[in-house]
């Protein structure tokens, strides 16, 4: 057959888009007034796709469970852990970090997770929400 | 072009070492299962002399014509090591054989005839033991650089562990010596 | 010297390091005369990163990742050819079900790199449609990597010794419904792929590979057994589980009868290795036995195991784009590898390109390029140079000259 997509396109006439218009149907010209805006009530965001079960996203630390013991430095593939030498605890750099979860993997005493956290885009490396300690 | 001759691991080992002699300085057949039916892959890891190390490759070629998957290299102190890995008897199921050639070259010296005349497919390869590990292929068709740019200076030798290597390059990069 | 000589009769194009097609940069000197290439010759290295150097201060452990980051579609390959090569050296066995997983791993992405080439060939003779066909496939196949691994891209799945998740019983219903999505519309790709005129038009008998080039050039993969050459990692050795599952090698004669080695043929061996993807994973789910995932849970003992190894192994792995192989050798002193060596399989492919282009017009250099599935990065920009001025070409334009041949082969 010459024109074997027509019928897809066609189908595709009455469908939804594939795309999730996330953060909004349009993209905003501004988006820091977009962001206002939904702090107000006055927009809203259109939410992500659910991430699944077991996703890897920004790392959570209990720092009251760890034990100083320094494996998950030494696994690291990033460098993305600091070891401070007077609280014997760690600093994790989130900017540096490339979500393999081997900390945790490694962890004695289990006080690494992933969260579903993924929307983590900042200017600023070093901001605090790019800091887990 | 490929002769339909299917060589078992020890036959081959013994037809390069009745062809070569003491110019085989090594030869070990090792065997590795996978899965749950314990399938076996061979392989042949064999060490020759460098003079006779052409003729090697053109047995081989006479044989059965090889697959060369990559030529890798070693700085081992004294000497550079190059590693053929060919691929022999591909074509039918499990019966393909990993065949390993290494060759030892003196440091002073390291200097190796070009297998592109054999293989063509050698040319990248070549080409680039020629500018990571400084090794000098004689007769190569082209002797450009493939893979460094070339700001990079010569005589450096990114492989190379000892004072060619390009330590001194490293300096602004991040774990480099400041 | 007579006139002859002295007039000069064919141009120099030079494309890249930025380049059409390609994904990664990559510099040709094309030689032209007219509309026609008479000579290719090939830089590459923009890219180089010295990887292998960056592996020198690196445990086993966080050279898996850094393997994972050689290239990002084939992020499953590298780590598990690097993982066989390690394993062989140390002489770790794997726990059976673990092979069976990794196979399943393997195939999957497979089918996600697969069903991305079939996109951006459809691209680049000018037929968009299908791209977004096929992208809307492959989105749901990247979903349920996702789903099996944790992440899209970035699997994180493979370790030394084992592989690090499991797909539970509750996951197999998901499993199993992506699967039969992906059959049915592997039919429509069929369908469009094989039957609609515009890919015949473009893709019949150009870019021919014979098989006696594929050969001598070492070219590996889809490429070379879209040429006939029957090459394929899995089906020759046995690694992983391949060698207890049920497969044999495909070449497009298959389905067509005969062996042309032309962009078409490329073509119809990456939708005959998609079928064969999906019957893979299909018997791995069958015939996974129940057991352990990893050999040595304990990565600690694991890594000071590795410290104390002394030798060398090479590990291979069939990649969508063809055979990649690691190379390791460890000397029990330092806790990183000695030397690791990667080969990736398009360094196999390039030399190739040559054959193909010569005698190619200007208009198929996307398409041709594109038909090896390269592994290099997006472009912007040719410039023709022809008696000391200067053309630019941009990728739109390439782009459009390209489709332009569509255009006037459907006349
Ligand atoms: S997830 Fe990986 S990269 Fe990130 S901190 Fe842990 S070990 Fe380092
Ligand atoms: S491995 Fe766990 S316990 Fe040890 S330092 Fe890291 S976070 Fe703390």
């Amino acid at each position: 057959m010459r024109f074997s997509m027509l019928p897809a396109v066609f189908a595709q006439m009455f469908k939804k888009p594939w795309t999730n218009k996330f953060p909004a149907k349009y993209a905003p010209a501004n988006t820091t007034q977009f962001l206002a805006d939904v702090d107000e009530g006055i927009a809203e965001i259109i939410p992500p796709v659910p991430t699944p079960n077991g996703f890897r996203g920004k790392i959570k630390y209990d720092k009251v469970k760890c034990n100083g013991c320094q494996l998950c430095i030494k696994v690291c593939p990033c460098e993305a852990i600091e070891f401070k030498k007077k609280e014997k605890k760690i600093k994790i750099y989130i900017a540096r970090c490339c979500f393999c979860s081997q900390c945790n993997d490694i962890c004695p005493v289990n006080c690494l997770t992933m969260s579903d956290e993924f929307l983590l885009a900042d200017t600023d490396p070093y901001s605090k929400d790019l800091i887990v300690e | 072009m490929t002769k339909d001759k299917k060589l078992t691991p020890e036959e081959l080992v013994k037809s390069f070492k009745n062809e070569f002699k003491s110019n085989i300085k090594d030869a070990i057949i090792k065997k590795r299962a996978a899965g749950s039916k314990k399938n076996e892959t061979p392989s042949i890891w064999m060490k020759v002399d460098k003079s006779v190390f052409k003729d090697v490759v053109k047995h081989l070629c006479e044989i059965q014509f090889p697959h060369l998957s990559i030529a890798s290299g070693n700085d081992l102190g004294r000497n550079i090591e190059l590693i053929y890995h060919f691929t022999v008897n591909y074509g039918s199921r499990m019966k393909e054989i990993n065949f390993n050639i290494s060759v030892d070259l003196p440091k002073s010296k390291p200097e190796i005839d070009t297998i592109c005349d054999l293989i063509p497919g050698a040319l990248i390869t070549e080409r680039e033991k020629m500018e990571m590990l400084g090794v000098k292929i004689i007769g190569i068709p082209d002797d450009k650089r493939c893979f460094l740019s070339d700001d990079i200076p010569k005589g450096v030798y990114p492989w190379r562990r000892d004072e060619t290597g390009a330590d001194k390059l490293y300096k602004n990069l991040h774990g480099g010596k400041k | 010297m007579n006139q002859e000589a002295t007039t000069k009769t064919s141009y120099q194009i030079p494309i890249g390091p930025i380049h059409p097609a390609l994904k990664e940069p990559v510099h040709f000197e094309f030689e032209i005369s007219g509309e026609r290439i008479v000579d290719v010759s090939v830089k590459l290295g923009h890219v180089h990163r010295g990887i292998e150097w960056a592996s020198r201060k690196r445990n086993p452990i966080q050279i898996l990742y850094l393997a994972e980051r050689i290239c990002g579609i084939c992020s499953y390959c590298h780590p598990a050819a690097f993982a066989l090569a390690v394993e062989t050296a140390a002489d770790i066995q794997i726990p059976e079900r673990a092979e069976y997983l990794r196979v399943i791993q393997g195939e999957l992405e497979r089918i996600t790199s697969h069903i991305l080439w079939a996109g951006v060939a459809a691209h680049e003779i000018g037929f968009d449609t299908v791209l977004y066909l096929t992208w809307q496939i492959r989105e749901r196949a990247l979903d349920l990597t996702e789903y099996l691994t944790g992440n899209r891209v970035t699997k994180g799945i493979m370790t030394i010794g084992g592989i690090r998740r499991d797909i539970t019983k509750d996951m197999l219903p998901r499993v199993k419904k992506d699967l039969q999505y992906f059959k049915d519309n592997f039919e429509k790709l069929c369908h469009i792929f094989l039957d609609d005129k515009t890919v015949g038009m473009r893709s019949q008998g150009a870019g021919i590979l014979t098989k006696k080039d594929a050969l001598k050039l070492c070219a590996v993969g889809p490429t070379a057994r879209a040429s006939g050459v029957k090459k394929d990692v899995r089906v020759d050795t046995s690694y992983f589980a391949y060698g207890d599952l049920n497969l044999k090698y495909i070449t497009p004669d298959d389905l067509t009868g005969n062996v042309n080695g032309d962009v078409y043929d490329r073509i119809i061996q990456r939708l005959l290795e998609i079928d064969q993807s999906i019957d893979l994973i299909e018997q791995c789910i069958d015939k996974m036995p129940s057991g352990d995932i990893v050999a040595e849970p304990d990565i600690q003992k694991l890594l000071n195991q590795l410290k104390k190894v002394k030798g060398e192994g090479v590990g291979r792995h069939e990649a969508p784009r063809g055979e990649v192989i690691h190379y390791v050798k460890f000397d029990g002193k330092s806790d990183s590898p000695y030397t690791w060596k990667v080969r990736a399989p398009t360094y196999n492919n390039i030399l190739p390109w040559i054959p193909m282009l010569i005698g190619e017009q200007i208009a198929d250099i996307p398409i041709v390029a594109a038909s090896t599935d390269p592994c290099m990065s997006c472009t912007n920009r040719v410039a023709i140079v022809s008696d000391g001025r200067k053309y630019e070409l941009t990728k739109e334009q390439l782009h459009k000259l390209s489709v332009e041949k569509t255009r006037r082969l459907m006349k």
